[in-house]
């Protein structure tokens, strides 16, 4: 009796068996196609060029930049985040629409690297925002940059990567630390909790006290103002 | 032809009194001058000598004595020479003229020594925020702020053996030097 409980018992998934071959498809070809934006903060992005271009030819891979936040997949983040830039590196990763990955390439998204000490520079990261995967050095070469972005493929590929859904579901926890560094009445034009109710990804820690916070200080947005031409003034003689 | 410019610069400087003159090359001069004695260095430079190009002015914060050191770069295109014009000036309340009638560059200079250093430049037209816009602590390039303290308040430190890291060290990777090697404040005293 005791040797019969041993043997272990595999559940079956219920449901449609065709769903997990459609989701295997979809995983498959969306890491063959990913459009990457490249935010050079800092000398990493001087890497980026060879890597996309005939010498290491990233487009081998399916991986292109793209121009925009809203059609991107991947954001590329080459090198320091100092606490300004931070502010607009949230902001362009909450208009990336989901499935979304962070590569942060470079020591200094990793600890700071070399501007450890900076009182102007973040150290880690992944407390801002949710990486899927950090490419070390200072700087990577291009082939470092290469077998990360492969090393995303198979991740994205096997279901790995989903650290974007972290970012719903711990929500709280970002923003909380956002708000330590940026202050109290810190604010994106992006709603994320809508967006979560939206993806099905509310979680335990998506709304908390730095959420409440949030809506205290929340003020409504308004339509940015529409102006063609220039507003120099004349010099004055 | 260098070495006639030089001595022309150099009886050139005689007529300020109080000003002290060393060469460092045929075309690097360094000028220690009493606060209240640079503009008119300066003027005498750019009006006479042809050093109308004002490269830099940088700024060194010497707390033991107390004092703010500027440093005014000055470029001759015609002799090819530099004037570096040393002052300084009490560190309390820091604040020193504009050069900004003579050099009008220098509004550039002087906004990013206020922002760094908080020195107040009169007559300077613009004192506003530059770089740091989204700062509000203590100017940062002060001898006594203390960088490493305001990130322990504000910012947190990697973790220098976190589990994603095991397998880099598994490879042959990972830390070479451990912090307590490189933080001050965590130094063996």
């Amino acid at each position: 009796m005791s040797r019969l409980q041993k043997i272990p018992v595999v559940e079956e998934k219920k449901g449609n068996p065709l769903a997990r071959v459609f989701d295997d498809l979809v995983r498959f070809c969306r890491s063959r196609s990913l459009f990457i934006l490249h935010y050079c903060t800092g000398c990493g992005a001087i890497e980026l060029p060879p890597a996309m271009t005939s010498r290491f030819d990233m487009e081998r891979l399916g991986i292109q930049p793209m121009v925009s936040p809203r059609q991107a997949d991947i954001l590329l983040i080459t090198g320091y985040v100092s606490i300004k830039t931070l502010k607009r590196v949230i902001l362009t990763y909450e208009q990336m629409g989901s499935p979304k990955y962070v590569v942060g390439i470079c020591s200094c998204t990793v600890n700071g690297g070399m501007y450890w000490q900076s009182y102007a520079t973040a150290k880690k990261l992944d407390e801002y925002m949710p990486v899927d995967l950090y490419i070390a050095g200072c700087m990577p070469r291009p082939e470092a940059v290469i077998s990360g972005l492969q090393k995303l493929m198979d991740r994205i590929n096997s279901g790995e990567a989903d650290s974007w859904q972290d970012y719903y579901r711990n929500y709280d926890y970002y923003l909380g630390n956002q708000q330590k560094l940026f202050g109290e009445d810190w604010q994106t034009p992006t709603d994320i909790i809508t967006e979560a109710k939206h993806y099905e990804l509310m979680g335990e820690g998506t709304l908390g006290q730095h959420t409440r916070l949030l809506e205290q200080h929340q003020k409504p947005l308004e339509a940015l103002e529409m102006r063609l031409g220039h507003n120099i003034k004349e010099p004055v003689e | 032809m260098s070495q006639q410019v030089a001595h022309w610069l150099d009886n050139l400087l005689k007529e300020i009194e109080g000003i002290e003159v060393r060469r460092k090359s045929s075309r690097r001069v360094r000028v220690d001058v009493p606060a209240d004695a640079l503009p008119a260095l300066l003027e005498l430079l750019q009006g006479r000598a042809g050093y109308i190009h004002l490269s830099a002015i940088s700024c060194v914060d010497w707390i033991d004595d107390d004092e703010f050191e500027l440093v005014y770069h000055v470029w001759s295109y015609e002799s090819h020479s530099l004037v570096s014009a040393h002052i300084r000036i009490a560190r309390e309340p820091g604040v020193y003229l504009s050069v900004y009638d003579l050099y009008q560059p220098a509004a550039f200079f002087e906004r990013d020594i206020h922002e760094m250093y908080g020195i107040h430049f009169e007559g300077s037209p613009n004192m506003e925020k530059f770089i740091l816009t989204e700062w509000d602590g203590p100017p940062p390039m002060r001898k006594e702020f203390d960088s490493e303290a305001y990130i322990n308040e504000h910012l947190s430190w990697q973790e220098y053996n976190p589990e994603w890291l095991q397998e880099l060290v598994a490879e042959g990777g990972g830390v070479i030097i451990p912090p307590e090697e490189q933080r001050f404040s965590q130094k063996k005293k």
